[in-house]
């Protein structure tokens, strides 16, 4: 339940040709002021041409005010990214997850409809200037076997927004030593939707469901706003935004 | 003969280790009264537990209480709030014999895994009965959060005047 909005790509004289178009999509579940939520969020970049776009570098992703991820039981505990490497998501505690999603990519000698990384999981990650860092790590198997681990910052906002997620994206070399693969598309969650955490309590450990990210109790005028900023290996950047409209009123009785 | 009290007073006061100094004010009957401040060195921690709230988020505090031990005992209440990710303001009342006194604090805030950490300063707005005078600012104001169940620990230190 969200409104998507397109921004068309700022390109720099020396870019290349193609312009850049990106979606931004975002929702609460559950969608009601003050409750307990996970945030879902996702984007999509394409080109005017049909284009494979150029490779992502950065991604900025602003949350609106009020939200915020600190104020959460989530991430109880942290994820090396070293151990997260070395062993994949058994490398680190179930308390450090934060969500998960997938991603489209596409390669160079792919089908131009994209490939699937059906793996990405966000993790609590060892905080950065007293900044909590969200670790993104993607198990990519084919056609590009690589395994991620990239992390955002979280920082503050000003204005209508709260919080920014400052990510930077590695580029994907599609083989080694070949062309770097572009980023098609983004879905993720962050919330305590299908994650489960264990506490010790008597010499046993108990699953509990952390808590999420609280819906504001207030809704700004015309909704939650959320904007994206995409900057691209060739210099080039666009952004995108999107509303979560207002939870309807519950009645009373 | 006022003057000659607030000497006394004061030299009372060095030697136990305190600054003092003498405020003259007048009384309702118009009568002029004096009032001895004294300057105490603060160092107070305190561990609290939520009385209400579930976090702190930018609308709604994460209200504690607790005691304080230290140089001043009593209840304490502190409420927090997150008014950006990286910063905390608080409104700290703590309750000794005898009085009140009441805070406020900011202080940077950050994540850490299953703790959260400020610190910052805090500054005196106003006391009651024996602290009526309370008086301070660039109190240190540290603690702890936590975050699987906002139990709080907080340290103040700094020149109290009372």
């Amino acid at each position: 339940m969200a409104l998507a909005l397109t921004a068309c790509a700022c390109l720099p004289a020396s870019a290349s040709a193609v312009s850049e178009q990106a979606t931004l999509h975002a929702s609460f579940s559950p969608d009601r002021l003050g409750a307990s939520t996970t945030i879902s969020f996702g984007f999509q970049i394409a080109t005017t041409e049909g284009l494979a776009p150029p490779p992502l570098t950065s991604l900025d992703l602003r949350m609106p005010a009020g939200i915020n991820f600190t104020t959460t039981t989530l991430g109880l505990a942290i994820c090396q990214p070293a151990a997260l490497l070395a062993k994949g998501l058994a490398g680190c505690s179930p308390n450090s997850r934060l969500g998960f999603g997938s991603a489209y990519v596409e390669v160079p000698f792919g089908t131009g409809s994209g490939d699937e990384i059906p793996e990405i999981q966000a993790l609590m990650g060892p905080p950065h200037d007293g900044n909590m860092v969200v670790l993104f790590y993607a198990n990519g198997k084919t056609p590009v076997y690589a395994q991620l681990v990239f992390s955002g910052e979280v920082l503050p906002a000003y204005g209508a927004f709260g919080s920014q997620l400052a990510t930077a994206v590695p580029l994907i070399a599609s083989v080694p030593g070949g062309p770097d693969v572009s980023i098609l598309s983004v879905q993720s969650t962050i919330g305590p939707s299908r994650l489960t955490y264990y506490r010790h309590s008597h010499g046993r450990l108990v699953p509990f469901h952390p808590v999420g990210v609280s819906v504001p109790a207030r809704c700004p005028r015309g909704g939650f706003p959320f904007s994206a900023q995409f900057v691209f290996q060739d210099g080039s950047s666009t952004s995108a935004s999107s509303t979560v409209p207002c939870p309807p009123r519950r009645r009373r009785g | 003969m006022l003057s000659g009290v607030a000497v006394l007073l004061a030299s009372v006061g060095a030697s136990l280790g305190v600054g003092a100094a003498l405020e003259v004010g007048v009384a309702r009957a118009g009568e002029p009264t004096a009032h001895v401040s004294r300057t105490i060195s603060l160092s107070e921690t305190a561990h609290l537990h939520r009385t209400s709230g579930r976090g702190i988020t930018i609308d709604q505090p994460l209200n504690e209480m607790g005691s304080a031990s230290g140089t001043i005992r009593g209840a304490i209440y502190i409420h927090l709030k997150l008014p950006a990710v990286n910063r905390v303001t608080a409104e700290v009342n703590i309750y000794p014999s005898g009085g009140s006194i009441t805070g406020y604090a900011t202080a940077r805030y950050s994540v850490d895994g299953g703790t959260a950490s400020f610190s910052g300063t805090m500054s005196i707005a106003r006391g009651t009965g024996s602290y009526d005078h309370a008086s301070g600012s660039g109190l240190s104001f540290s603690g702890t959060i936590q975050r699987s169940n906002d139990a709080v620990s907080v340290h103040l230190s700094g020149r109290l005047s009372v």
